[in-house]
C-alpha cells in the first residue's frame, strides 16, 4: 500500500516515508489512511519516539493544530480590540479592513436584520481560513485535512441554525417550516410527503458541508505530498540531499482553494441561516440545496 | 478478477468520470456567469457570490468520489 517503501530505506526519503507511515498508523483517528507532508509534531516524534508523550502528540495532533490556531486568532483579535484608537495604526488598520469585509460580505446577503450573525459567521471563516491555509506553510498541518475537525465544524453551524430558526420562528413555525408552510389544503395533504424531504435536507447539510471542507483541503494536502516525493525520488538515484522542489507550484493553488473553500463554508452556513428566517417570500426558498442561488 | 483488481480499475475511472461531470456544470456556471458580468459589468459582485457558491456545490459531487475513493482505497491489499 505505502508507494514508498521500496526507497525507505535512502536518506531523504526516510522522513518522508515515515511521515506516510505514521500517516497510516494514525488512520484509526480519522478512518483514512492519508499522506500528509510532516509538520512540526512529527518531527518531535522522531526525537521522542514511541514514548507515551509522543503518542499523546502524534494521536492528537489535529487537534492541537486547530487549539493553537485558535489561541492565535484569539491572541491577536485581543491585542487588535485592547487599545483601540481613533486614528488606527497599521495592525488595527488591517484587522478593521478584515472585519469590515466580512460585515459587508454577510450583510450583503442577509440584509441589515443578519448583524447578530456576523460574530458567529465572521469568526467561522476566519477560522477555517486560518486552518486551510496552515497546511500550505513548511512543517505545518491542517486540523482540516481531517473529517474531525470538519464534522465537528459542521455540527456546530447545523445546532446554530435550528437554534436560530428555532427561536426566530418559535416553536409552531419551526414546524410548519419543516413541513414547508402549508397554506392551502392541498399544501397540507402534501405534508406526510414534504415533511420527511426537509428533515432529509436538513441532515443532508451538515453532511455535504463537512465532506466538501474534508474532502478539499485534504485532497490539496495529499496532492503537495505526492509532488513533494516525487521531487524526492527524482534526485534519488543520486543519492542528493535535497530534492527539486515541484509542490511550489501547487502551493499556490492550495493557497487559492483554501480562501474559497472557507468562503463557500462561511456562504453556505449564512444562506442556510438565511433560508431560516422568517421573512414573506417564504415558498421560493423552501427547495433544499437549490434554493441557495434564489437568495440573491 | 478479485475485488481489489476490480477496485483498482474502478476506483480512478469513476473519480474521472466525476471529473468530467463537474467538469461540464463548471464550464456552464462560470461560461454563463462570464458572460452576465460581460453584459453587466456593474453587477459583478453579486454574480461572482452566486457563481462561487454554485461551483462550491458543483464541486461537492467529484469531492464525494474523492472521499469514495480514499475510503476505498483500503480494500485494495
Amino acid at each position: 500500500m505505502n508507494l514508498f517503501d521500496q526507497f525507505g530505506s535512502q536518506g531523504p526519503l526516510r522522513l518522508l516515508t515515515e511521515a506516510a507511515g505514521d500517516a497510516a498508523h494514525g488512520a484509526a483517528e480519522g478512518g483514512h489512511a492519508v499522506h500528509e507532508l510532516p509538520n512540526w509534531i512529527t518531527l518531535l516524534n522522531l526525537f521522542i519516539g514511541d514514548t507515551p508523550l509522543g503518542r499523546f502528540l502524534h494521536e492528537w495532533e489535529g487537534i492541537i493544530w486547530a487549539l493553537g490556531i485558535a489561541t492565535l486568532i484569539i491572541v491577536l483579535a485581543q491585542r487588535a480590540a485592547k487599545n483601540p484608537q481613533m486614528i488606527p495604526g497599521r495592525f488595527q488598520n488591517a484587522v478593521e479592513m478584515v472585519v469590515e469585509g466580512l460585515s459587508n460580505f454577510i450583510l450583503g446577503i442577509l440584509g441589515p436584520e443578519g448583524k447578530q450573525f456576523v460574530p458567529f459567521l465572521g469568526s467561522l471563516f476566519i477560522y477555517i481560513y486560518a486552518m486551510n491555509v496552515a497546511g500550505a506553510f513548511p512543517l505545518g498541518k491542517s486540523p482540516t485535512a481531517s473529517p474531525n475537525t470538519t464534522v465537528a465544524l459542521a455540527l456546530c453551524v447545523f445546532a446554530y441554525v435550528h437554534y436560530v430558526g428555532f427561536t426566530k420562528n418559535g416553536p409552531v413555525g419551526y414546524l410548519k417550516h419543516l413541513m414547508g408552510n402549508p397554506q392551502s389544503p392541498v399544501e397540507w395533504a402534501f405534508v406526510p410527503i414534504m415533511l420527511p424531504i426537509h428533515v432529509l435536507g436538513e441532515i443532508a447539510r451538515p453532511v455535504s458541508l463537512s465532506l466538501r471542507l474534508f474532502g478539499n483541503v485534504s485532497g490539496e494536502d495529499v496532492l503537495l505530498f505526492a509532488f513533494c516525493s516525487l521531487g524526492v525520488t527524482a534526485l534519488s538515484f543520486a543519492d542528493s540531499p535535497i530534492g527539486i522542489p515541484f509542490q511550489i507550484p501547487f502551493i499556490f493553488l492550495a493557497l487559492l482553494t483554501s480562501f474559497i473553500q472557507a468562503l463557500v463554508f462561511t456562504l453556505l452556513s449564512t444562506i442556510y441561516i438565511l433560508l431560516w428566517l422568517p421573512h414573506e417570500h417564504h415558498d421560493e426558498h423552501e427547495h433544499g440545496h437549490a434554493a441557495a442561488d434564489h437568495s440573491h | 478478477m478479485d475485488a481489489s483488481t476490480a477496485l483498482g480499475f474502478a476506483l480512478p475511472i469513476g473519480l474521472g468520470l466525476a471529473a468530467i461531470g463537474s467538469g461540464i456544470g463548471f464550464s456552464r456556471a462560470i461560461g454563463s456567469a462570464m458572460e452576465a458580468i460581460g453584459r453587466q459589468p456593474e453587477a459583478s459582485g453579486k454574480i461572482q457570490t452566486a457563481m462561487i457558491i454554485g461551483a462550491g456545490l458543483i464541486e461537492a459531487l467529484t469531492i464525494y468520489a474523492f472521499v469514495t475513493v480514499f475510503l476505498l482505497m483500503g480494500k485494495i491489499q
